[in-house]
């Protein structure tokens, strides 16, 4: 088989996935190559699960409304596969007067990006979901929030995309970007050269190695975070949830369990000699010591799986989405954050539209490459 | 781990005993299980995050086995060549309360 | 945190021996386990072990159990129950659910002895409750005194399989039917030849079709296979039950081993997903070792070996032991272990079809087809008894490392020349009839018979593990190694001796013709 495609995506991530699949809707030729044996690998397989608008910076605060306006509802329907998507809002809780000047804040610069989303008292905090705890005083409730689930969603963006004719190698691990005649064209894996016109760039925390083979340096690092699961249990609630210090996030899923993630402080500085993701020993108690705070009555659900997994976090905490003019034909997509799931409807969709009409739907601008400034 | 082109050539042939479940704790049947295959599934870590098989409250304790031999007929590979998803902890399932609950041995 | 020299996982007969070897060179040593009883396996062995003397051959699982426990807690081992470890960390930081809490601990080495779990296999009907685990019934009837069902169905014919189904008999079940889909039975011959002789019927080249139900199983349909393991319409046989036991094969548990970042591999042969394991146990992960089932199934002896070497590997690495004493103990070890690798059962020869045995002989077809081996065949392994008197007739068939016998036998009757050897008489038969023999016999194939007692009457005095046991006088019926009743019997004397360790000896007077064939007893209200 020819390996010269209209398009090539490092990474079959969600955002690959989606990228693919609205690419080849479109009658673009995609080849999709990802690093590990594994689609969905990384982050999209390892994430909570929110979709969120409520608490984003206002630089990606319109990719996220615009996904939940356009596409995330018609995507089960649209995939034939169960996203497990559920509008019902998000609170984003606060137990403290700090925790409460956090909220606002972020709650005061969404509504001002046009974003519904309002500051509210332990009362309705309490007729949204009663079974909080009483150490809950206030939170940010944006009703057009949710959650799904990012191990269907990555697989139908994957499943759909290869439907359509997308070509999909794993185990098959980039390493460098070359140029000919001025333009990115090759692709060099471990296995293969693969040609194309258009080379997207998504494949997380290892995007930077690979983008630096082309001179270009994304600012990210990797920070280790942990999730956990509870065997299923009778339906409680519906919100996604989330916490003002970011320290605790979670759901219950269709399927009935309960995905939670937290914190133990020591994130940044967890040992991980192998490189495995491994699971950092004191993450999981600490997170039920956190969850058990918000939810008393969760105490007897067994926990029967934790995870570990890298978040690409860039120094300013938004993504890196766009043209890389300076090579032509280099499309960046990575540094998400922590925060790419929500979004990735929106960004595959967005980067089918920069790379077929040359614009996207969404100005996503603020996100170039080459934003990054010393603060002083 | 090589490159791995995700093609293929057979199509999906429905089967008498489609119906039987093979992850009990997640009530998955084969039917679903080898239909995954066909819409590119390839890896056991992928069957796990796509149907749930292997993902309940034995962690695949009981059908990893199954499903992994039952992937390899339906790929036309031999067992071997598919690996078994991560183990995770807890290793047995614990009470959120009692995970919370480090206590320090003296 | 709390340190230990060395932290054991698994309380069974890999762990016990590794602690007991470690403890025993001054390491300061802790076994976690998550059930509530020790011992792993063994205190559901209740049958007598094979092997030799130093395989602790001839006694039974639970009383090896109950040996090891005793030189651990003489040795200073602490043995923690219900703690089930949840994770291996990092470091090897171990933790631990005890009662309500997690506990961490750190090991400076740390042996991983978590033995297997058994496999499924799934058929319409599979997730029906009265369908269990062979090792489940086990558990059920040797740990918590309850039978598991009064009829039962029992899918494999390995060793896990025949040794669970005579426990079923002994627990008062029935057992209708052993079948497995392969067209041998793959246990050893001598555990099928005491379960067929009691009647049950083995279907080889038989699978399960679908178990029927509601709240649980009370039928279940079993039909040949052919080559290709495809059934064969019309072959079909349904049988009412209320159990269904499968007993197909074990997978090693290596998830925590898998979790410390050891190197695994897969491995068909020895069952599954085991840890990269050197001659010591040491895996790819510096000071985390392991032994017994979890890197590769095989019996309980071998198990005991592989600890005992990993135990004493891990004093070695953390210099509690000096190097010479250390290569002995090994050798010692390995020979002994080496010994139970060898014959028709060896790990290397797994799934390999023999024809002749090291001897020569040409292996019974029917053993391994119906479970017994018929009276064509036995001709070929025992001979009749010419001289008058007792004569044990030793219907051992097989290449198994066992040698009790000959070690029991006070006036030295008996050869078994290499381990693997199938027993011998001496040609000079000083043979006083006193059973040990056939009460030591971990198969319970050997038989006294006393040709001629008068009247054209024989005696056959046969190892018998049943409850009741028949009384003096008793009237029933022999039946042969088929399970079919060969002729009238008359219990002439029962014997109950320490010395026969719970193997009770029923002698039963048959007519003379019938010495050769009456191989079981069944009094006559039991008929």
């Amino acid at each position: 088989m020819s390996n010269t495609s209209d398009v090539i995506i490092v990474g079959g991530g969600v955002i690959g996935n989606a990228a693919a699949y609205y690419l080849s809707k479109k009658g673009v030729s995609v080849t999709v190559l990802e690093g590990s044996a594994d689609i969905g690998h990384g982050g999209s397989s390892r994430n909570g699960g929110g979709v969120r608008q409520s608490g984003r910076d206002p630089r990606e605060l319109p990719l996220a409304m615009y996904g939940i306006q356009n596409l995330w509802p018609g995507l089960s329907g649209e995939l034939g596969i169960d996203t497990e998507y559920t509008p019902k809002g998000n609170l984003r809780l606060g137990k403290t007067q700090a925790h409460l000047d956090i909220l606002r804040k972020l709650t005061d610069r969404a509504i001002a990006c046009g974003l519904d989303v309002r500051m509210i008292g332990y009362e309705e905090i309490k007729s949204i979901n009663p079974y909080l705890s009483d150490e809950v005083i206030g939170a940010s409730w944006c009703p057009t929030d949710g959650h799904a689930n990012p191990l269907t969603a990555t697989l139908g963006f994957y499943v759909n995309a290869r439907r359509l004719g997308a070509r999909f190698i794993s185990g098959e691990k980039a390493v460098k970007l070359q140029k000919v005649k001025g333009r990115l064209r090759k692709v060099v894996a471990e296995s293969g050269v693969y040609e194309a016109e258009t080379v997207i760039v998504a494949a997380g925390l290892e995007s930077r190695p690979l983008l630096n083979t082309v001179g270009i340096d994304v600012p990210m690092t990797g920070n280790l975070m942990e999730c956990l699961v509870t065997e299923a249990q009778p339906y409680l609630f519906d919100q996604m949830l989330g916490a003002a210090e970011a320290d605790f996030y979670g759901h219950q899923s269709k399927h009935g369990s309960f995905v939670f993630g937290g914190s133990s402080g020591f994130e940044g500085c967890t040992l991980d000699k192998s490189g495995l993701l491994e699971n950092y020993e004191k993450t999981a108690p600490a997170t039920c010591r956190g969850i058990m705070r918000y939810f008393p009555d969760l105490k007897r659900a067994k926990i029967i799986r934790t995870w570990a997994g890298f978040i690409d976090v860039c120094a300013d905490g938004v993504p890196v989405l766009g043209n890389a003019e300076e090579v032509p034909g280099l499309v960046i997509a990575c540094a998400f954050s922590g925060h790419g799931f929500g979004i990735s409807p929106a960004v595959g969709y967005n980067l089918a539209e920069l790379i077929t009409t040359g614009k996207t739907p969404v100005d996503i601008s603020a996100l170039r490459y080459d934003r990054f400034k010393a603060k002083i | 781990m090589g490159a791995v082109e995700r093609i293929l050539e057979r199509e999906f042939v429905p089967a008498d005993d489609d119906g039987v479940v093979v992850c009990r704790c997640e009530e998955i049947t084969k039917g679903e299980i080898r239909r995954a295959v066909h819409d590119g599934i390839f890896t056991m870590t992928e069957m796990r995050r796509y149907l749930r098989a292997g993902m309940g409250l034995c962690q695949g304790q009981t059908c990893a086995k199954n499903v992994k031999a039952l992937m390899a007929r339906e790929l036309g590979v031999p067992p071997l060549e598919l690996e078994h998803a991560t183990a995770r902890s807890p290793m047995r399932p614990v009470e959120m309360y009692v995970l919370a609950n480090e206590e320090v041995a003296d | 945190m709390k340190r230990y020299d060395l932290i054991v996982v698994g309380a069974g007969p890999a762990g016990l021996s590794a602690a007991i070897e470690g403890a025993k060179r001054g390491l300061k040593t802790v076994i976690f386990d998550e059930n509530e009883k020790p011992g792993g396996q063994l205190f559901k062995q209740i049958h007598k072990f094979f092997g030799s003397k130093e395989h602790r051959a001839k006694i039974r699982g639970f009383k090896i159990g109950e040996e090891l426990l005793a030189e651990a807690a003489g040795l200073g081992v602490e043995v923690v129950l219900n703690a089930a470890v949840i994770g291996l960390y990092q470091e090897k930081e171990v933790v631990v659910r005890i009662g309500e809490a997690v506990r961490h601990y750190k090991g400076d080495a740390v042996i991983v002895a978590t033995g297997a779990t058994e496999n499924a296999v799934y058929f319409e009907g599979w997730d029906l409750p009265g369908v269990i685990g062979a090792g489940a019934a086990q558990t059920m009837m040797n740990l918590h005194g309850v039978r598991p069902g009064e009829k039962v169905l029992m899918l494999g014919a390995g060793n896990v399989g025949l040794v669970v189904s005579f426990q079923l008999l002994q627990a008062g079940c029935e057992v209708v039917a052993v079948a497995d889909a392969a067209s041998a039975v793959g246990g050893y011959g001598v555990h099928a030849a005491k379960v067929a002789r009691t009647g049950v019927s083995f279907y080889l080249s038989h699978t399960i079709i679908k178990a029927e139900g509601g709240d649980r199983v009370n039928a279940v349909t079993i039909a040949e296979v052919d080559e290709r393991f495809q059934f064969i319409p019309g072959t079909e046989k349904r049988f009412e039950v209320d159990t269904v036991c499968l007993a197909v094969g074990l997978s090693p548990m290596c998830q925590l081993l898998k979790m410390a970042g050891c190197r695994v591999l897969e491995i068909p042969a020895k069952g599954g997903q085991v840890p990269l394991v050197g001659t010591r146990g040491e895996t790819s992960a510096d000071g985390i070792f392991a032994a017994g089932d979890v890197s590769g199934i095989e019996e309980a002896s071998s198990a005991m070996i592989e600890g005992r070497i990993a135990g004493i590997a891990a004093a070695e690495y953390l210099g509690y032991a000096v190097n010479a004493e250390l290569e002995a103990a090994i050798a010692e070890n390995e020979a002994a272990l080496s010994e139970l690798r060898q014959g028709m059962f060896a790990p290397g020869r797994r799934g390999d079809m023999v024809e002749f045995t090291d001897e020569g002989i040409h292996v019974s077809v029917s053993l391994l087809k119906k479970g017994y081996v018929n009276d064509e065949e036995i001709a070929r392994f025992t001979s009749a008894s010419e001289t008058p008197g007792f004569r044990p007739i030793i219907e051992c068939t097989q290449n198994i490392p066992c040698n009790p016998c000959r070690d029991v036998c006070p006036r030295n009757c008996i050869k078994v020349e290499s381990i693997t050897a199938l027993p011998r008489l001496n040609e000079y038969n000083a043979c006083s009839g006193c059973g040990l023999c056939v009460a030591s016999c971990p198969g319970q194939a050997i038989f006294l018979v006393n040709g001629d007692v008068g009247g054209g009457f024989a005696n056959v005095t046969l190892p018998y593990e049943f409850l009741p046991l028949p009384k003096e006088g008793d009237r029933g019926v022999a039946l042969g190694r088929d399970g079919q009743v060969v002729c009238e019997a008359w219990v002439s004397k029962a014997q109950i001796s320490s010395a026969f360790d719970k193997t009770n000896l029923l002698t039963i007077k048959v007519p003379a013709e019938m010495a050769g064939k009456a191989r079981f007893f069944k009094s006559k209200g039991a008929v």
